[in-house]
């Protein structure tokens, strides 16, 4: 696989981060490494047919609790929720205008 | 500020010292460690001493990683994404901390949200290793591990997602212990990798490790991973020690044969470990060796990064500086998140995310991630095999002392050993795993690591104990004690 500059920045982009030269090129030195890594790792007989492990303990069963207020949790203030928004009016969050 | 637990729970029980002094104590120390190492964040002076005993915890101090909520003080996850966010309520962890009587007297610096190995990248700078301040701690719990290695208190809470907890305890001659997957509730713990993190904590024994996570652990409805743990019981399972371990090494990984151009540092830890082997044998446990397929340990470090990289892109994905942080230049909405993140996050922070970022496009997905996901199935499921006939799994941590502060560091490079990367194993299958002193090489500390099944926190604790209890490195402060 080549990686080139292009393709990071696209990423970089998506992600809504800025890269300057020195990031690309760190990025770009990495992923050859890690791409030579997972060919050799592709060769390894019936990977595919492994079931994927998306959790440390994947033996366990979750429970979720039930989606209600309980009794004396009410939740905090609003003024709380707000307090690290830097730009607050009316108990809302300022951002700039988007519809004309 | 320099003993352990039990025995300052009972000079504050017989009343020799009060809450108070020893939080005052904690404080003078904490403001040396934050001049000499950079070891803090935030430094709370108005901390306050406990007038009533109620549990060994009580009126003691300790540190907390600053990528734990702590309610009305700041927590910044060592990024400048966050320098200013002050959270609105306790991690769970923490507050069960509270509940036994214990007291903050700091947040300490770690590797930018817990994303790094050195210590290096926290928006305060760099953490100095107290044994030799040209030295890194290693990351990413970094200013837990200095702090408890000079003595400012007992224990420091910190988070492990790779090796942050570990490695640091063994550059800095301290314990660390990562507990089971899930067993710490994760709520207020900024997440980084959520299928890999791990709460736990950096002390000077394997009692105060045991003692500490005790009251940090159980059941949280805030923490869909966490589980029942209330018939564990660390601390009081070291005084039950039992019947002869039968424990293991991986020769792939620690063979000195495997390393024909070892540097002579890599060989007096090899060796040291070798000492530390015969100790394990005079205590009565069985070492045996168990290979495992070298292509599988060749491939951790990648499988590591793609996964925690993935898993990080997503978590952080919050991070816009409009609900919390300090927001950024623009004209569109799109425009100041992006300057708010290129000018917020480090270099090694971006890097990982255009990684995480790669591997999870639709294209990429079943070469990089899933592939990765697999190889991670087959490593944990060759661990549950060695498990059901040892009770341990024992390994020297990294390749030395600490290294070096002078980079480049963190950067997945081909010379990389599977020696550095190994305790990435006990985060794929979220195995309860504790570092220990075991030595010193040119007069720096080196560690050994005991990992385990999962739930079997017990017993690794009591391997981990029966070994600390026949080496002089037991509650070692930095630079005090013999080299």
């Amino acid at each position: 696989m080549k990686f080139t500059k292009e393709m990071v920045l696209d990423y970089a982009d998506k992600l809504l981060i800025g890269l300057n030269e020195e990031e690309v090129n760190l990025v770009l030195e990495e992923f050859q490494i890690i791409d030579e890594t997972i060919s050799s790792v592709c060769d390894i007989p019936d990977l595919s047919k492994v079931e994927p492990m998306t959790h440390a303990l994947d033996d366990f069963t979750f429970v979720l609790r039930s989606d209600e207020l309980e009794d004396g949790k009410d939740g905090y203030p609003t003024e709380v929720l707000l307090r690290n928004a830097e730009k607050v009016e009316n108990d809302e969050i300022v951002v700039p205008k988007v519809v004309g | 500020m320099e003993e352990g637990i039990v025995s300052l729970h009972e000079k504050l029980v017989n009343k020799e010292i009060t809450s108070e002094e020893l939080v005052k104590k904690s404080l003078e120390k904490a403001k040396e460690a934050q001049e000499k190492y950079n070891a803090f964040v935030t430094i709370l002076p108005d901390a306050k001493g406990v007038n009533k005993i109620t549990s060994l915890l009580s009126g003691i101090p300790y540190g907390v990683k600053d990528n734990y909520s702590t309610k009305d003080v700041l927590s910044t996850g060592s990024s400048n994404t966050l320098k200013n966010y002050v959270p609105f309520f306790n991690a769970t962890a923490v507050e069960n901390l509270q509940k036994a009587g214990a007291v903050i007297i700091g947040k300490t610096v770690l590797d930018e949200f817990g994303m790094g190995g050195t210590g290096t990248t926290g928006h305060t700078g760099v953490v100095k290793n107290p044994w030799d301040e040209t030295r890194m701690c290693a990351g990413s719990s970094s200013g837990s591990a200095a702090s408890v290695a000079c003595g400012v208190y007992p224990y420091a809470l910190g988070s492990d997602t790779g090796d942050s907890i570990r490695k640091p305890a063994a550059y800095c001659g301290i314990v660390g212990y990562k507990p089971t997957y899930g067993m710490i509730s994760r709520y207020g713990l900024f997440p980084f990798a959520s299928s890999l993190d791990t709460c736990g904590v950096l002390t000077r024994s394997v009692e105060d490790a045991a003692i500490v996570v005790d009251a940090m652990k159980g059941l949280d409805e805030n923490d869909m991973t966490s589980w029942d743990s209330s018939d564990i019981h660390l601390y009081d399972s070291l005084k039950k020690q039992t019947k002869a371990k039968k424990i293991c090494i991986i020769p792939e990984i620690c063979d000195i044969k495997r390393y024909p151009h070892a540097s002579s540092e890599l060989k007096e830890h090899l060796e040291n470990f070798q000492k530390t082997l015969e100790i394990c044998k005079s205590l009565g446990f069985t070492v045996e060796e168990v290979s495992i397929d070298e292509n599988l340990l060749n491939a951790l470090a990648s499988v590591y990064i793609i996964i925690s990289c993935a898993e990080a892109t997503s978590n952080l994905s919050n991070l816009t500086g409009i609900i919390f942080g300090p927001r950024g230049n623009g004209t569109s909405t799109l425009d100041f998140i992006k300057d708010h993140r290129t000018k917020g996050f480090s270099p090694l922070i971006k890097r990982r995310f255009v990684i995480g970022s790669y591997v999870l496009q639709k294209e990429n997905q079943e070469r990089y991630f899933r592939n990765a996901q697999r190889v991670r199935r087959l490593i944990v499921d060759k661990m549950k095999e060695i498990f059901k006939e040892y009770d341990a799994v024992i390994l020297p941590v990294g390749t030395g002392p600490a290294k070096k502060l002078k980079g480049p560091y963190d950067i997945l490079d081909r010379n990389t050993t599977i020696l550095e990367e190994h305790l990435q194993i006990g985060n794929f299958g979220g195995f309860p795993s504790i570092t220990i002193p075991n030595g010193f090489i040119d007069g720096l500390p080196v560690g050994v690591n005991i990992t385990g099944n999962c739930y079997e926190d017990e017993k690794v604790l009591q391997i981990a104990s029966l070994l600390e209890s026949k080496m002089p490195y037991k509650g070692q402060i930095a630079g005090r004690k013999e080299k």
